[in-house]
């Protein structure tokens, strides 16, 4: 299985807050990939919103994104574009 | 920022009665009205601005938990409520689960940080089944506000 990582940087003026957790958890359940998000020390399941929430997430902080599965590309380039959106 | 930050410890209900997404709203906002955090002429545009926001997208963020939230320029600082509905109420989440547990936000309508922060913290109070297990049992408010009060000393050691 492809595995992908790549560091983020948050574009959107509010942060991560909840319609963008929820639209980035919308755009993983699309694939058939497992994200993984890290911030810091914090680990969290991409699929899943309020692990999304608790990072409280801001614009411009960095998230390092793992994405393994056999469309993992494809996600990983969704979720970049999706992250460096400015308004949601 | 701890969760008693921003709960007002008098907007919390163990027991919510409405069945449907409004009325549940709807009693929510009550709590704040009837705690004297927000005057009931308020209450009508409240409602309809949580509403427009559940429009855009369910708040309700799986495992049987929902964060309505909107902003008013009633509001001079974040301020939350907190209620349960021990049957269930169909909130169109993600994971097409009944929501159980409200936490309900209204802020200012210059402020984005805080909301965020708030977010991060009632994630982090409802990601411990346990809690939201034990916030579903109790019946009564003191109970629930305990329960809360307990965690938040529990994170900030953390």
């Amino acid at each position: 299985m492809p595995k992908l990582e790549k560091e983020l940087m948050i574009k959107n003026e509010q942060g991560l807050h909840a319609r963008p957790a929820a639209m980035f958890v919308q755009i993983v359940t699309k694939y058939n990939s497992n994200v993984t998000i890290l911030k810091g020390e914090e680990k969290v399941n991409g699929a899943s919103i309020m692990g999304i929430l608790t990072l409280g997430a801001q614009k411009d902080s960095k998230l390092k994104v793992e994405v393994e599965g056999d469309d993992a590309q494809a996600l990983l380039d969704e979720l970049e574009v999706f992250l460096k959106r400015e308004e949601i | 920022m701890k969760t008693t930050d921003f709960l007002c410890p008098k907007a919390i209900s163990a027991d919510l009665k409405g069945s449907k997404k409004e009325d549940v709203i709807s009693e929510l906002v009550d709590l704040f009205i009837s705690s004297g955090e927000i005057d009931k002429k308020h209450k009508k545009k409240i409602v309809e601005t949580l509403m427009a926001r559940e429009a855009l997208g369910s708040t309700a963020i799986g495992q049987g938990i929902a964060i309505p939230h909107g902003k008013c320029e009633c509001v001079k600082k974040l301020i939350g409520c907190l209620g349960v509905s021990k049957k269930g109420i169909n909130f169109d989440s993600l994971d097409g689960e009944p929501a159980h547990i409200f936490f309900l936000l209204v802020a200012p309508v210059d402020s984005a940080g805080p909301h965020l922060k708030a977010l991060a913290r009632i994630s982090r109070l409802l990601k411990d089944k346990f809690i939201r297990d034990s916030l579903k049992s109790v019946t009564d408010e003191k109970m629930i506000l305990k329960i809360v009060q307990q965690e938040d000393v529990r994170l900030s050691k953390l």
